[in-house]
């Protein structure tokens, strides 16, 4: 397969220097004036021929033009266009450039020219982008900034609830979202069980989210990609920023490094609740534990023109405890390398580590050699992947490429000892690795018609060494195996190969107006375990074998995009419908932790969603913001629960509507309100109780699951930030943000749940669990210098 | 495992609230609940006949009377159960001294018959270990919680060791002055020597987390601690983890809520009318201690 690629991409090349006849390109960067950071998606139109490129991940464009004088309009949302005139005549052409962000103080703006409606001209479709700017000034809660609770406000993301770790896209599960921090991926995207996402907004430059239309470079999960990448640095001055909010301390600095040719940066955030309550805990729990940390650290060398390294890792741990100690975190290291091959051909190697892992044990501070408990858990993963952009001509990009995965999984160590016998509970280590190879084409085939097509091949393997079991059919209750396998370490156990064909098409329907369908299939190799209605740090990620199947994904979306009022409004319906199968689901009383039979436990059914996604965006002017509202379902089907009929899952909601709004009042101030509301989640209630050994037990006559639905959710907060007037050493700046989580107060449901009453066992109740109860305010002081 | 997600709950407690709200939920068709749970010891056995009612009924609970309850051994050993009161509570009384209807690793068939339906069902009576000993220290909270209300008294531990050869399993039952504790998120049950099936504890002593659950709240000077120790059908160990699931499952990481299933079967097995609870039958040894200040241990290292 590789070498077919290879050959292809040979004839490609020669092709592509016939072509260069009567055609030139020009190619370049494009930076931020301001600190030298590179502007991802960046358009660059071409007036005369109604049509442009826009930059990539690393701010690099390429244009191939017939010979001629062109002028060119540089743009990026938030920031004044250029317009360059080029004469294509005689050679290619380099053009780097730098775009100055628009400042605030200019209150109106009018003589830079009309920006480019990206949103309606772009293939994309199904993805939401967020400026770390709008993220950083919505209401947060407990004002700590959080790109993942942020983009629970976009259309077609839910959650199961409040402070539950992760987010559901578009019906499917958490773990069906590739969350990418530099092309690492990050397995466990929560602090605090799901309070706070490990990304440390001082760190962070762009997020985007991706739905649907997934391009073909994209594989492994089947339902979205959030895509964040870091900040590269300022590569002009060094630059201190840092805050001091509720829950953490956050500091990070920025350089150049090498006469401005590079650039680092380092942010690191700790909460400090624990080191506030030391001076108030009595001697017992003088010990204590209870932190969470995360560091972020990015350096970039430019070589020359054609070549650019990048080195980005990110550490962060959440640690609880005393004696007994808790704690879990990831880790991500990713090396890049940037290469121009010629000025049409851009090659991005990326090289990466991904960890993440547990440990539990309950004589952390003095090893007890009569009575403990220790265990920990891990899942590694290694990578490289090349990634070619090749622009062919104005008419037609090619993308091509590969990644090569391999993991190790070790799904759990444990040592118990009691009355001073050690007896070891470990499971044996998994071990598999996920190859893939992809080209796709973005072709314009008239002025307004652009079509993306592409495929994608994932060749996956589970390897030895290993144990593998085979079973009965499923029935709804647990198995026991029927056949126990043992194999050598690099025997293949299992092995499957998925094609995935990617589709999308722009039609455009005049002059701010554009139409978009979308096809992906997608497939995904590992599982997350996890039984509970939150997804808890213990969950463990587990391969395809031979009896766990790979998820597949099919997913149609059909999008009209129009923009308004010189393109201040930008509006768009998408309707999605998505099917997936080999959905693994669980037997009661699933015991999925240190368990070698876990597969006996486990349930595979199929799922599927479809929905409408409304969206009103306001990107200019003092007030912007957006509405979204989201009509959807989600359900999943699987032999042995609900009578074996479809139900809908823990985080369906059928209405969702959301509403952001930042309002810049002056240079200086600025305010800015959320609201969402959405239906309640669906929920198991008993319809009849019996009494059994004096306990008052629930029964549903129909066996049914998710038969009802909890109150709806709703919420309302509020924040303004004011910047300060007194510089700080004598060029920073300070500014404080007040918010308030829950404004009115209402304790809106995670779950229903029944219980006998505690002092009158033999009567029943149903009891409302809120995870915030209550109003939440929060003050926060950032600087920077 | 299960013990580490109260752990985990312990972060969002800051913020959290539970509220008692009002539910309506439709009514379902009454079934038949039986409760029948026999030990070898030489004391009246009981099985309990109720209807189910609506959850959310503050009615008393309905006996259901005119039954015909036998426990038959595996030697076609009848004992009858008759409901001596009327109200729903079959009754066996030992006719001498020291009589008993189980011994160990022996079947024992229950048969119930009820509004013109027969129900029956299968259970094993297998070994259980003697409980050695049972010490205690003093001990001091650092805060006082609703499920622990005692900041400082005595943690009591028992010790007993788990037979050779895979799979025994049980059920330790605690009383505190004769009362047991019986919240649901008391039951405590052993596998092996530990928690669960996949445990390897196979012949250890009780893990510590088994031996410290007699102490569900601190004990004070003078109160007595009885500890019984049933064995129990592997059944009745997932029994009773989903009665205990079932029964505490709120919160962030509860687990998807679904019917406890029941060992007892309508004779007739294609009859849509199915009865609900558990027949399991136990060989128990038990201990009982007053505590005593002065008999208390010094508190153990990594307590």
């Amino acid at each position: 397969m590789t070498q077919k690629l290879l050959a292809l991409l040979v004839m490609c090349l020669s092709l592509s220097s016939l072509w260069a006849q009567d055609k030139l390109t020009i190619s370049g960067y494009v930076k931020d004036a301001k600190n030298g950071e590179a502007l991802i998606g960046a358009a660059i139109a071409v007036p005369a021929i109604g049509g442009g490129v826009v930059t990539n991940d690393y701010g690099f464009y390429s244009l191939t033009l017939p010979k001629g004088n062109y002028k060119l309009i540089f743009s990026y949302l938030g920031y004044i266009n250029q317009e360059k005139e080029v004469a294509l005549l005689n050679a290619d052409l380099k053009l780097n450039l730098e775009l100055a962000e628009e400042a605030q103080e200019l209150d109106v703006i009018e003589v830079k020219a009309k920006r480019e409606d990206e949103n309606v001209r772009s293939i994309e479709m199904s993805v939401n982008k967020i400026e770390m700017r709008t993220i950083q000034k919505m209401p947060a809660l407990l004002g700590e900034v959080d790109v993942i609770r942020s983009i629970q406000f976009l259309p077609g993301v839910t959650t199961v609830g409040e402070g539950a770790t992760g987010f559901n896209v578009r019906g499917g599960g958490v773990d069906q979202n590739l969350v990418l921090l530099d092309e690492a991926p990050v397995f466990n995207s929560s602090h605090l069980f799901g309070f706070f996402s490990v990304f440390n907004p001082d760190a962070v430059k762009d997020v985007k989210l991706v739905k649907g239309g997934i391009p073909a470079e994209y594989g492994g999960r089947l339902s979205s990609i959030l895509d964040v990448r870091m900040k590269e640095g300022n590569s002009k001055e060094l630059d201190v920023s840092g805050g001091v909010g509720t829950i953490f301390s956050r500091l990070a600095i920025e350089a150049p490094l090498f006469n401005e040719k590079g650039s680092f940066i380092v942010a690191g955030r700790r909460s400090y609740i624990d080191v506030l309550a030391k001076p108030f805990l009595n001697s017992d729990l003088r010990d204590s534990r209870f932190y969470f940390y995360d560091l972020s650290a990015k350096a970039n060398v430019r070589i020359d023109d054609k070549n650019t390294f990048f080195l980005s890792g990110y550490f962060g741990r959440d640690v609880f405890g005393a004696q007994f100690g808790f704690d879990w975190g990831n880790g991500t290291g990713t090396a890049r390398w940037n290469h121009v091959f010629s000025n049409k051909l851009f090659l991005n190697l990326t090289a990466f580590y991904s960890n993440y892992d547990y440990r539990i044990q309950t004589d952390l501070q003095d090893p007890n050699p009569q009575d403990a408990f220790r265990w920990n858990s891990n899942i590694k993963n290694y990578s490289v992947k090349p990634d070619f952009t090749w622009y062919v001509n104005a008419k037609n990009k090619v993308s091509f490429g590969g990644q090569s995965i391999y993991y190790t999984f070790e799904p759990g160590n444990a040592t118990a000892i009691s009355g001073g016998e050690s007896r070891n509970l470990g499971l044996p280590k998994k071990y598999a690795i996920e190859n893939a190879v992809y080209i796709s084409n973005e072709q314009k085939l008239k002025r307004n018609l652009t079509i993306q097509y592409g495929i994608r091949y994932s060749l996956y393997d589970y390897i030895g060494p290993g144990r593998a079991y085979t079973w009965p059919a499923q029935t709804g209750e647990r198995r026991s195996p029927l056949t126990t396998t043992n194999y050598q370490s690099g025997d293949r156990i299992a092995r499957y190969g998925n094609w995935e064909p990617r589709f999308s098409a722009n039609w455009g329907l005049g002059k701010a107006t554009s139409m978009k369908f979308s096809y992906n299939r997608m497939a995904q190799y590992l599982h997350l375990l996890s039984n509970t209605a939150a997804a808890s740090p213990l969950d463990v990620w587990t391969p395809t074998t031979n009896n766990i199947k790979p998820q597949v994904a099919n997913q149609v979306a059909l999008g009209l995009f129009q923009n308004f009022n010189d393109n201040t409004y930008e509006a768009s319906v998408e309707l999605y419908h998505k099917t997936m199968s080999n959905q693994v689901d669980y037997i009661q009383n699933s015991d999925l932790l240190l368990n070698e039979l876990v597969e006996g436990d486990l349930l595979i059914g199929e799922g599927r969603a479809f929905g409408a996604e409304f969206y009103v965006r306001k990107a200019k002017g003092k007030l912007n913001g957006w509405i979204s509202y989201t009509l959807s379902r989600s359900e999943r089907k699987v032999l042995g629960i609900n009578n074996s009929n479809w139900f809908p899952n823990r985080f369906d909601k059928t209405h969702v509507l959301n509403v952001v709004a930042i309002y810049d009042l002056k240079p200086r101030v600025s305010f800015s309100a959320n609201f969402t509301y959405s239906t309640g989640t669906p929920a198991t209630f008993p319809n009849s109780k019996f009494v059994w050994q004096g306990f008052a037990l629930p029964h549903n006559f129909n066996d049914e699951r998710n038969n009802s639905r909890i109150p709806s959710y709703h919420r309302l907060d509020l924040a303004a930030t004011i910047k300060q007037k007194k510089k700080i050493f004598g060029k920073g700046e300070g500014e404080w943000v007040f918010s308030i989580y829950n404004v009115y107060n209402r304790r809106n449901p995670f779950s229903v749940f029944v219980r006998q009453n505690e002092d009158n066992p033999s009567q029943t109740e149903a009891v409302r669990y809120s995870v915030f109860g209550s109003i939440i305010p929060a003050v926060t002081y950032n600087f920077k210098f | 495992m299960r013990n580490i997600f109260f752990f985990l709950l312990l972060a969002s407690v800051f913020f959290s609230c539970e509220d008692v709200i009002e539910l309506e939920t439709e009514a379902a068709p009454g079934q038949l609940a039986i409760d029948a749970w026999i030990t070898d010891e030489s004391k009246p056995q009981t099985v309990k006949l109720s209807l189910t009612q609506p959850y959310f009924d503050k009615n008393p609970i309905v006996p259901a009377k005119g039954a015909t309850v036998f426990v038959v051994s595996e030697d076609s050993i009848p004992y009858a159960f008759r409901d001596l009161k009327n109200n729903g509570e079959y009754v066996w009384q030992p006719s001498f001294p020291g009589e008993k209807i189980l011994t160990v690793g022996k079947e024992y068939l229950l048969y119930v018959q009820y509004d013109k339906q027969e129900y029956i069902s299968i259970s094993k009576v297998n070994r259980v270990p003697p409980i050695d000993s049972i010490n205690y220290f003093k001990e001091k909270l650092p805060v006082a919680t609703p499920d622990n209300p005692r900041k400082e008294g005595f943690q009591a531990d028992f010790y007993a060791r788990d037979f050779r050869g895979e799979g025994d399993c049980y059920w330790i039952r605690t009383y505190r002055n004769d009362t047991l504790f019986n919240k649901p998120s008391q039951i405590t049950v052993a596998y092996d020597a530990g928690f669960s099936a996949g445990g390897r504890s196979d012949g250890l002593l009780f893990i510590i987390p088994l031996r410290a659950s007699i102490t569900p709240e601190l004990y004070r000077e003078n109160e007595e601690v009885k500890v019984e120790l049933y064995s129990i059908p592997q059944e009745a160990f997932f029994f009773l983890q989903i009665v205990r699931t079932e029964s505490t499952n709120g919160g962030i990481f509860a687990t998807i809520p679904s019917n406890i299933p029941s060992n007892i079967r309508n004779r007739d097995e294609k009859s849509k009318i199915q009865p609900l609870g558990f027949f399991g039958v136990s060989a128990v040894s038990s201990m009982k201690v007053k505590i005593d200040p002065k008999k208390a241990i010094p508190k153990p290292m990594g307590r």
